[in-house]
Parts: structure tokens; C-alpha cells; sequence
């Protein structure tokens, strides 16, 4: 499933402090199946989110979200998340992301626009994060085309999947 | 060192700056126990109905079962029973499934990694392989789908962060301190996706053990690699453990860095970091007396021979306080076996200690869950609210020194009250 990076996102915010860790996010080890673990995300910091969040909010969070293990954040995208905006993303659940196609953005500022409960909207293709409410904005970094294609292809895999189809067929094609 | 690294490894031949978007050649790849159904999962779903057709380079692939050995659950068996497959249907030489460890350490112990090397992994602790002089970094799972298939990877070439140790080392590990010390001072994302270079006079005398702790926490620093130069120890180290020939990494002299850092280890406080954050540092006179329930001394961080000698060391004539479970896990079954050799674990064990398998298991977790209400103090990696089970227990981090001072007490206390002379 290919994410379409020319959407605009909107979404009710749910908002987190800093260093939000994999062990919340993904507390697997408790809840090994994606059922448990959807009954459960994100339950330490706050334990309403697992029975109140809707498909198509958007979590609005501080420096350094994802910090910790190599856990990825499938969870949260099972659970409706559309968007994940934070001031700043740990790299590895940065690179978890943007490999299964998970739309996180990286929008410094971010956090001093946007309320808990409020309204935010993601506009990749114009570079910006707003609050329609009122109507502030801060700039999301955009990401180079090699990972914009990544996000198109749906994640790593399914590039990597599109790489071995056309080696595939131009190895097996004639040589003129 | 990590734009010498990109620049080495970088497909395009071009130099690697800074800020740089790279596709980089992967000289090895550590695979733990990811290596069953998620890889399985991705490779059917992205269209690869048989599974991951290839792996690019079964000699540059290794496989360690570590989290998941010996099996805790029929679950987990028939997800070590699927590796075993996968590793012989790819050809996989280097798998490790019927001995416990950890993979990092274990990647150490049969030299399967060295200096100068871009060695990625499908664990955040990779990282730890810079004590060694390589570019070790955490990858995340379909990024691995994507190496075992080509060899290659997309990174950001990392800005460099130079961290400058000075002072002696005493006759007890520090590492510990030192890394928490500097999350306390800096923040928990002082390195924040850049690349930790460790310099200072302190670092000649740092061993191997210590600057693998170091490196590992690289990870809970935000860091993408943490790495140490190469020296006599490193060669010391991996003289008989790989007959590979390598090239290390050295800084340029006048090499830019986006910031310096200095500590001099001799005005450094014990410290312990509290509930819930790596960087909720203070020293350990303001934890003190705080009861405990548990202490643990393992993981890829501190589960290291010279982590658990000075608990025994420390132990000698000593025991732990009534109703503390204090628990040791050795890293691999070689630091298990040094330990043994050495007189350690009879210490330990007569002293009350509870040695368990080699492994994951303590810090990850998989044994010594918490209770409501509980107190551990812990030299492992995280202290997470929900770390190790209950979100109404409480961890503290802290050196292998300070939790078997605090082991002996019942209670978190300065490591100089208890042991006298150190």
C-alpha cells in the first residue's frame, strides 16, 4: 500500500511530550499479537489513547519521537493514525517509517501551534504544517526524491520488489 | 570517520558530506530474530510469494537467535524453527541458534565484524560495534529486507560529534557513569542522528568491555554510529578472532565537528538515571535510600566481564540483602564461560546473587518482570516506564558498580558507603 505524499492530511491531534519511546508505542513483549497491541499502544503516557482514538487523527509530538529499540511503529497506522508530526524523530523509527511507508514528518515548531484535541493540517506538497484554527504554520522538511519514491512504492520491500522485477526482465531481454 | 566511512562505501564513488543523501555498499549484516516471520511477512506481501529469494552475500549475512533462545514458548520455538529454515534455504553460513547470547556481543567474541567496516543491523544496539573502530548502526526491519536482497542501504552522512574524555581510570568500571552522565548533562538526544567520535586521554585506557558500553548507549543518545579509534587494545582484541585483513578509520587532522563535548571522568559523581528516561540523570547521593525490590547486571550495555567481576569482586565475603533478587546475565556464552574460569560466578552465587542464561532476556524482557509498585536497579540498557512489565514499577540505571552496592544495602546508595577504599 503505497502512500500518496500529495495528499493533504487533517486530523484531530493527539499530542505527546518528548522522547516518546518504542516501548510505548510497541510494548510487545506484553502484547505479542497485533490485536493486544492495538489495545495497548501508547497506554504509559496515555491510557484513554487505545479506546479513543479514530482513524484519521494525527499525533503531534516532541523532540526525539520513537527514541530507543528498533521497534517499528506499525500500530499506530493499524490504529487509524494518519500522521505523525513531531519536532524531532529518532532516526531509527524515522528510517522504520518511511521503509513501511508510514507518513512521519519532521516539522520543528510543530508543537507550539497545535493544542491537544485541535485541528491540524499536513500539506507535504507545499512544505507546511497548519492549524486552520489559527491559521499558524511552521515548515515540515521535505524528504529527497530517493525516499519520496520509497513512500510511493508503498515501502522498502515493494521497492525493493520493483528493483528485481526490471533487473529481471532487462537481464532476461536480448542483447542487441 | 563517518564521512571516511560514506565516502568509502558510497556506490557512486563521489565523497560523502554531511547532510548527504548516500546508497551505501553494506560489508556486513547482523541478523537476529527478526530474521523469521517479519521478513517473511514483508517478503510476501511486497510480492516475493516464496519468501526472500536471495540473500546478496551468505558470507557477509550472519545469524544470531539471541532474544528468543532457549525458546520461552512454543510460539517462539516455531519462529526459531522457521530461521533455521530460512538460513538453510538462503545458505547462510554464520548462524548461531544453539547457543545463547547476545548477538552484539557474540558479533565481538567470533570477530565477525572489524575496524573500518559498514556493519548494519536489525537491532538499535549495532551501534556498539564502533568500540571496535566499525561503523556499526541499527537498521530497521525492511531496511534489512532491502540489504539481504542487494547489499546496499540509502543513509543521511551524519555530521560528527566529538566527545573528549579525560581523567584515570580507576580500578572499577566507569563506562556506565560516563554515558549517563552525559545524557544528564546534554539531553537524551545530545547526538541526535549524528556520529559520536570518542577522543581524550581517558580513551587509551578504556578496555574493550568499556567502550562497548559506551557505544552501544550510543543508541539512547540518538546517535547513528559511536565510534572509538582503532589502537592497541582494538588489535589486541581481535587478534585471533578474525584473520581478515581491515582498514581502520582515523579523524583527518582539522577534522570539523558540529560540536565538542569534554568531561573529565575525575570530577564525575556515581550517578543513576531515575524512572523513566535515559537522561533523568542525577548523582546517586539524590536517589539514596531508595529500597529496592530487584538489581540486574546483563545486557548488550553491561553484561561484560569486567561488569560482572567487580560485582563479585564486590561481593567477596558479602550478602545480598534479604529479599533483593539480584540477577546477573552474562552477554554470551564466552564472557559466561570467562566469568566461570575466573572464580566469578561461585562469588556471585555465594553471595546470593542468580546468574541466568546468557542473552536479551534481562533487559529486554523476557525474565525478571516487575510488579506493581517494585523498585529495580538495573545496569542494562533501558529504563522505560513499562520496561519490564508493570507501567507501576520503577527503574533505575545506573553502573555495575552502584547496583551491587545497592544489591548489598537493600537500598540505591553510594557505592563508597558501602564498599570502604574505593
Amino acid at each position: 500500500m503505497g502512500f500518496d505524499l500529495s495528499q493533504v492530511i487533517r486530523g484531530r491531534v493527539w499530542k505527546f511530550g518528548d522522547s516518546i519511546e518504542t516501548d510505548a508505542i510497541n510494548p510487545y513483549y506484553r502484547y505479542p499479537t497485533m490485536d493486544e497491541l492495538k489495545q495497548h499502544t501508547m497506554e504509559a503516557y496515555r491510557p484513554e489513547f487505545p479506546q479513543q482514538v479514530k482513524p484519521g487523527d494525527v499525533m503531534v509530538a516532541g523532540r526525539n519521537f520513537g527514541c530507543g529499540s528498533s521497534r517499528p511503529g506499525l500500530v499506530l497506522r493499524e490504529v487509524g493514525v494518519a500522521a505523525i508530526v513531531a519536532e524531532s524523530v529518532a532516526r531509527l523509527f524515522l528510517r522504520n517509517s518511511i521503509s513501511r511507508a508510514i507518513p512521519i514528518f519532521v516539522a520543528p515548531g510543530v508543537t507550539a501551534i497545535v493544542q491537544d484535541g485541535e485541528t491540524l493540517e499536513v500539506d507535504y506538497p507545499k512544505g507546511v504544517v497548519r492549524n486552520p484554527a489559527s491559521g499558524q504554520s511552521v515548515a515540515l522538511r521535505k524528504y529527497p526524491p530517493m525516499i519520496e519514491k520509497i513512500f510511493e512504492c508503498g515501502g522498502l520491500p515493494e521497492f525493493a520488489r520493483e528493483r528485481y522485477l526490471k533487473e529481471a526482465a532487462s537481464a532476461s531481454r536480448p542483447k542487441a | 570517520m563517518a564521512e571516511k566511512l560514506l565516502t568509502r562505501n558510497n556506490l557512486s564513488g563521489e565523497p560523502a558530506r554531511a547532510g548527504d543523501f548516500v546508497e551505501a555498499r553494506i560489508d556486513g549484516a547482523m541478523c537476529h530474530y527478526h530474521a523469521a516471520d517479519p521478513l517473511h511477512e514483508m517478503a510476501v506481501q511486497s510480492g516475493f510469494k516464496d519468501g526472500l529469494p536471495r540473500v546478496w552475500d551468505p558470507d557477509r549475512v550472519f545469524v544470531l537467535v539471541d532474544h528468543h533462545q532457549p525458546a520461552l514458548s512454543q510460539k517462539l520455538a516455531d519462529e526459531n524453527a522457521l530461521i533455521r529454515r530460512e538460513v538453510e534455504r538462503l545458505g547462510i553460513r554464520c548462524f548461531h541458534d544453539a547457543e545463547p547470547g547476545i548477538c552484539h556481543q557474540m558479533m565481538a567474541d567470533y570477530g565477525l565484524m572489524r575496524p573500518g567496516e559498514l556493519v548494519v543491523g536489525n537491532d538499535s544496539h549495532t551501534i556498539s560495534y564502533g568500540a571496535l573502530n566499525a561503523g556499526g548502526t541499527g537498521i530497521a526491519r525492511a531496511d534489512m529486507f532491502y540489504v539481504l536482497l542487494y547489499g546496499e542501504l540509502w543513509f543521511q552522512v551524519p555530521p560528527s560529534i566529538k566527545v573528549v574524555l579525560d581523567g584515570r581510570q580507576p580500578d572499577y568500571p566507569i563506562a556506565k557513569d560516563i554515558i549517563l552522565h552525559l545524557a544528564g548533562q546534554y539531553g537524551d538526544d545530545f547526538a541526535g542522528s549524528q556520529s559520536i567520535e570518542y577522543s581524550g586521554s581517558l580513551v587509551p585506557q578504556l578496555s574493550i568491555d568499556s567502550r562497548m558500553c559506551l557505544s552501544a548507549h550510543g543508541v539512547e543518545v540518538g546517535a547513528k554510529f559511536a565510534m572509538f579509534p582503532a589502537d592497541d587494545k582494538t588489535r589486541a582484541f581481535l587478534r585471533g578472532r578474525t584473520d581478515k585483513p581491515y582498514e581502520p578509520l582515523a579523524p583527518d587532522p582539522g577534522a570539523e565537528y558540529e560540536k565538542e563535548i569534554r568531561l573529565n571522568v575525575d570530577e564525575m559523581p556515581f550517578v543513576v538515571a531515575k524512572p523513566h528516561q535515559f537522561g533523568n540523570v542525577v548523582p546517586v547521593d539524590e536517589a539514596r535510600g531508595t529500597r529496592i525490590n530487584q538489581a540486574q547486571i546483563g545486557s548488550c550495555a553491561n553484561g561484560r566481564f569486567e561488569d560482572i567481576e567487580i560485582a563479585a569482586r564486590m561481593l567477596e565475603g558479602r550478602k545480598v540483602a534479604r529479599g533483593v533478587r539480584f540477577i546477573i546475565s552474562p552477554a554470551s556464552q564466552q564472557v559466561y564461560l570467562q566469568c566461570l574460569k575466573a572464580g566469578l560466578i561461585e562469588k556471585l552465587v555465594e553471595a546470593g546473587a542468580q546468574v541466568v542464561t546468557p542473552g536479551c532476556g534481562v533487559c529486554q524482557p523476557r525474565v525478571g518482570f516487575l510488579s506493581d509498585g517494585e523498585v529495580c536497579i538495573t545496569a542494562t540498557t533501558r529504563n522505560f516506564k513499562g520496561r519490564k512489565g508493570s507501567l507501576h514499577a520503577e527503574i533505575y540505571l545506573a553502573g555495575p558498580l552502584t547496583v551491587a552496592a545497592a544489591a548489598v544495602a537493600g537500598e540505591i546508595v553510594n557505592p563508597r558507603e558501602v564498599f570502604r577504599g574505593l
